[in-house]
């Protein structure tokens, strides 16, 4: 049995901060499922899974930080276009500080062991 | 989006669903809402199938429950859970079948698919079970009354056409409001029209069949007709005399029989067995009797001695019966009181 803790895996990380960053790509434009997926992907999170985006959208929704509602499209399937509400809003700015903070603290943590 | 897409969809929706098998139906069913839609995204913009791009629906599902916050699907906890998931196999199967034949059907009424038809027919469906709610409801309130064409109420044209105008608005306004969105409305909602389209089956069958019988319904099936009430025949000759012992016969020479050969006893009120053969079965019983007592002939049966009847003169049956008027010639109550079939029975009919 390998141990987890050598390598810093992207996709662990990711689990910590995809509601962070749901949020984050939903504040300026709602957006449907997988149109989310690719504004994440497009912003460089290349290993987000579909699952994942799909869930988190509806776990952050039945948590009431999202509002929905469906869009009909003539050739395609209807689609979910999920947008902030103001506790999403709420949730955003303050995860968005912890993240900073946290952040921020592993830039100085890093840069002094660099220094040293 | 083609059918096979759908195919592909449903296959992997339900792959997934099986392995979310160990969380509760309802969290499932609710997870898994807009997973088709979402999918067929994902299937439009190409590059291969589901499975390539995502991965197996099993591992798709447990990054799912796991981003979504429950704990990772495993096998089925339950017996229920077991049976909701075979349940959720079949329903899958019967849609994938019910979407094949859709696509084949529709060419043969000129549609790419039979649903498309089905749906330009809908507003007939609403006026069509605005009638059939009407009608059961009248059928409910109306306890007597057999199944007829209009939702009577107790016989009243008014309101039946009331009630059938208020159903078919009725039934139009649910129509354009769709198909109730919370579970249970939804569910009533599906049971009522269940129960709608049962009647409308058993009751177009028995209307029908109404119909068919119509002709003599009222004799076959009430037993009534115009000589029920006869209990006793008699037969008067030109002279207006009471002829005796009457043999009726029809045309085919069949015996006909009225009544009963039982007489009420005048003093005891008992019924007793008719003395005679042959009609009237109870002389004392006539309705006219003439003038003349000895025109009311005995009891012609000399096999019954001892029974005189109470106004028998003392003429013979013989010395009667022959009238002076042979026109209508009556059948002559012999003492033999059987007259031959071949001797001029009385014909009825």
């Amino acid at each position: 049995m390998r141990s987890s803790v050598l390598r810093v895996d992207p996709t662990q990380l990711l689990k910590g901060v995809l509601d962070l960053a749901v949020l984050a790509v939903l504040r300026d434009e709602d957006g449907y499922g997988y149109d989310i997926l690719r504004r994440l992907r497009a912003a460089g999170l290349e290993d987000v899974g579909d699952a994942s985006v799909y869930g988190t959208l509806r776990r952050l929704f039945n948590n009431g930080l999202l509002n929905s509602y469906v869009v009909p499209s003539d050739e395609g399937p209807h689609r979910k276009y999920y947008a902030l509400n103001a506790a999403g809003r709420t949730e955003l700015q303050r995860s968005g500080k912890v993240w900073s903070g946290f952040a921020s603290i592993m830039d100085d943590l890093l840069r002094e062991r660099g220094k040293a | 989006m083609n059918l096979t897409a759908q195919d592909e969809i449903a296959v992997y929706v339900e792959g997934v669903r099986l392995a979310l098998a160990g969380l509760p139906p309802a969290t499932r069913d609710e997870l898994l809402e807009d997973l088709p839609e979402h999918l067929a995204e994902v299937l439009a913009e190409g590059g291969g199938s589901l499975t390539d791009r995502l991965g197996p629906p099993e591992a798709y599902a447990a990054e799912l429950s796991a981003s979504a916050g429950f704990a990772a699907g495993g096998q089925p906890t339950s017996r229920y859970a077991a049976v909701t998931d075979r349940a959720a196999r079949h329903r899958a199967r019967i849609n994938q079948a019910v979407r094949g034949a859709d696509v084949r059907v529709g060419p043969l009424l000129g549609y790419a698919k039979a649903s498309e038809f089905l749906v330009l027919l809908r507003p007939a469906w609403w006026v069509l079970r605005g009638y059939l709610a009407a009608m059961a409801v009248a059928f409910m309130f109306d306890g007597n009354s057999r199944l007829g064409l209009m939702p009577r109420l107790g016989g009243d044209d008014f309101a039946a056409v009331l009630l059938l105008a208020l159903g078919i608005l009725g039934s139009i306004w649910l129509g354009r409001r769709g198909t109730p969105t919370r579970k249970w409305p939804r569910r009533a909602f599906r049971l009522a029209t269940v129960y709608l389209v049962l009647f409308a089956l058993i009751g177009f069958f028995e209307v029908d069949s109404a119909a068919q019988r119509d002709g003599y319904s009222e004799v076959g099936y009430t037993g009534w007709n115009e000589f029920t009430d006869v209990r006793d025949v008699y037969a008067y000759d030109g002279d207006g005399r009471l002829v005796s012992g009457v043999q009726l016969y029809d045309q085919d020479g069949n015996p006909i029989r009225l009544g009963e050969p039982y007489c009420e006893d005048p003093t005891s009120g008992m019924s007793v067995p008719s003395r005679t053969l042959g009609y009237p079965h109870c002389p004392e019983a006539a309705p006219y009797h003439p003038g003349d007592p000895s025109a009311v002939t005995p009891p012609p049966d000399a096999s019954t001695p001892g029974s005189p009847a109470p106004s028998a003169p003392e003429a013979s049956p013989s010395g009667a019966a022959p009238a002076a008027d042979s026109s209508s010639k009556p059948p002559a109550p012999s003492s033999s009181a059987r007259p031959p079939a071949a001797k001029e029975p009385a014909r009825v009919g």
